[in-house]
């Protein structure tokens, strides 16, 4: 079970922003995108979310077609996590994580999902804000409330184990050294519980100490996929970036200057 | 798969016990003012005319007058003050209001059209009940498809320009108001300044009767999609991320407020801030989920009607003062009250 971009394509104004892409995500792994600014990551993302519509090639989930999926039906397979917009109203935290379900017939699992968005907010560590203004926070709060949306979007009430993919767009954005170890190894924890990840980081270490592959961009085109040791080498990255990199071995770290 | 699982409806979950509290005591202050606003006003029932001779003039003034003219201000109530929650759900816009967005003026600028260049020929029933709210409807649609066209791409930072826009499209209908007064003849110039100040008046079951129909129905329509707005708030792409399906979300709102606004502005003219005070007032009290706030804002809106139309009856009577001028009185104050907070934040 996998997403699968086929040749995908994206074009605006005959500029091709992401350039016949093939890659797979698969179950129970982290694959990160690395790549420049303007490398086309964020809007692979937006392909395979459905965000936005490709101008050739293909998004499969588990075989199915993107655009055969309903809109709902996508809400059960995947869960996205990008830069948030300002909301207007007050809502307290809660109602916020609570807002991963639409309703999907809550009302026989109500006690369970009630459980649930208490122990995913422990596992974010926002257990002691929920009853706060979201309006209220700081923005690194409030990009772990979003993550635990996003983890509530994919939480099921009983032990159904249909494919589940999380698309996250720098989850670690405005977190603390802290909170970014801690919602890494919760993806972690996540990917182990058979959840397919694509992440897109800017941090090059953080990178390589999390993912289990790792797929590097660059105008728009992949120009390479594999696990982190082999991928993550000297002549690549520095091509990439355009910036002088080393690399030490053990532990596996990436300088640059 | 998965979705047979969810396929369960159920909105309840997402209202709180407090906000259920709160809206069973709205609905009992709306049936309590329902039946002073009956029994309250220039004429005095006496009960035992009411109950002996069914032929009375107290029985036709409270069956023929005064309950049609109570049922019409609840509706109208009702349908400002769900199209203010919805449409300020739709926009994330805490200011938009039918009446400041241009809505109203859309609608009473349909319906006075027709009234200058139709009124003569056809019969007056065909024309009262269908062609006046239905091009008003026409109106309010138009304007509010304009100003999402308008704003679109703004979103919450699109409170100014939203208004400003809203100032514009206002201009332009009262210039075409204008116009159509000028060119009236004195019998559809009656029926033209009705609508810039709004009234209750002239309510009979046979005008009404098929605008209560439909202002319930639209309601219905809309309610169920409470939850959908909640998620709205996150932005329209985070939205369709969690399953909402934006397009039809969007469509229901402006369609369902156009009907609510049109129809009540065909039938009892422009009436002000309702729309804009009473959604945020409800949030004030309990929260802001849509699920506890588009029924709270059509229970508050009624009572509040009801309570204007009774004070404009009864402030100087015999006579009347015109509604929308009540409303209005209490309403841009508040207004105001509104913005500077809004600044403040």
């Amino acid at each position: 079970m996998s997403v699968e971009t086929k040749k995908l394509t994206w074009e605006i104004k005959s500029k091709r922003i992401v350039d016949e892409i093939s890659l797979s995500i698969n179950q129970g792994e982290i694959l990160t995108i690395l790549g420049p600014n303007g490398a086309g990551k964020s809007s692979f993302l937006k392909l395979i979310s459905g965000d936005s519509s490709e101008t050739s090639g293909e998004v499969l989930y588990d075989d199915i077609q993107l655009c055969e999926i309903s809109i709902q039906e996508r809400s059960f397979m995947r869960s996205v996590m990008s830069q948030s917009q300002e909301i207007a109203y007050d809502f307290s935290v809660k109602e916020i994580i609570e807002m991963g379900w639409i309703d999907r017939g809550i009302s026989d699992y109500s006690k369970d999902f009630e459980n649930a968005v208490i122990q995913i907010s422990i596992e974010c560590s926002v257990k002691e804000l929920l009853e706060q203004n979201f309006n209220t926070l700081s923005g690194g709060e409030k990009r772990r409330v979003h993550f635990a949306r996003t983890l509530i979007q994919l939480w099921r009430p009983s032990g159904s184990y249909d494919p589940r993919y999380m698309l996250l767009d720098e989850p670690t954005a405005n977190l603390d050294i802290l909170h970014e170890q801690r919602m890494m190894k919760l993806i972690q924890k996540k990917r182990d519980e058979g959840i397919g990840v694509l992440l897109i980081l800017h941090d090059l270490n953080l990178a390589a100490q999390y993912s289990d592959r790792i797929a590097i961009f660059k105008d728009g085109k992949l120009v390479e996929i594999g696990v982190p040791e082999k991928v993550m080498n000297e002549e690549t990255l520095s091509s990439v970036y355009e910036l002088q990199m080393t690399i030490d071995k053990d532990p596996f770290r990436i300088n640059y200057y | 798969m998965s979705s047979i699982l969810f396929k369960k409806f159920s909105a309840l979950r997402f209202i709180n016990p407090f906000q259920t509290g709160v809206l069973a005591l709205l609905f009992t202050s709306l049936i309590v003012i329902f039946f002073a606003s009956i029994f309250l006003g220039s004429f005095d029932f006496s009960f035992e005319e009411l109950f002996n001779d069914s032929n009375s003039l107290d029985n036709i003034v409270l069956l023929e007058i005064r309950i049609p003219r109570v049922f019409l201000a609840a509706f109208v109530g009702a349908s400002l003050g769900l199209s203010g929650a919805s449409l300020q759900g739709l926009f994330r816009n805490p200011l938009a209001d039918p009446g400041l967005i241009g809505v109203s003026a859309g609608a009473a600028l349909g319906a006075s059209l027709v009234i200058v260049l139709g009124s003569g020929v056809l019969p007056d029933f065909i024309f009262g009940t269908l062609i006046l709210p239905i091009s008003a409807i026409i109106g309010a649609s138009l304007v509010i498809s304009l100003l999402y066209l308008f704003t679109q791409g703004f979103g919450y930072q699109g409170i100014t320009y939203m208004l400003l826009v809203g100032i514009a499209v206002n201009a332009f209908a009262s210039v075409g108001i204008g116009i159509l007064t000028y060119i009236s003849t004195d019998s559809e110039l009656r029926g033209l300044t009705f609508w810039t100040m709004g009234s209750f008046g002239g309510a009979s079951w046979q005008l009404i009767m098929p605008a209560l129909i439909i202002i319930s129905l639209t309601m219905l329509w809309m309610i169920p999609s409470s939850r959908k707005l909640d998620l709205l708030q996150l932005g329209e792409p985070e939205a369709y991320r969690l399953g909402v399906n934006v397009k039809t979300l969007k469509f229901k709102v402006i369609i369902s407020s156009a009907i609510t606004v049109g129809i009540s502005v065909s039938l009892s003219g422009m009436i002000g801030f309702v729309g804009l005070v009473v959604p945020h007032l409800v949030r004030l009290i309990g929260g802001v989920n849509h699920n506890y706030l588009l029924p709270g804002s059509a229970l508050l809106g009624a009572s509040l009607m009801m309570t204007a139309d009774l004070l404009s009856r009864t402030l100087i009577q015999p006579a009347e003062l015109p509604v929308g001028l009540i409303t209005s009185a209490i309403g841009a104050p508040f207004f105001l009250w509104l913005i500077f907070r809004i600044r403040k934040s």
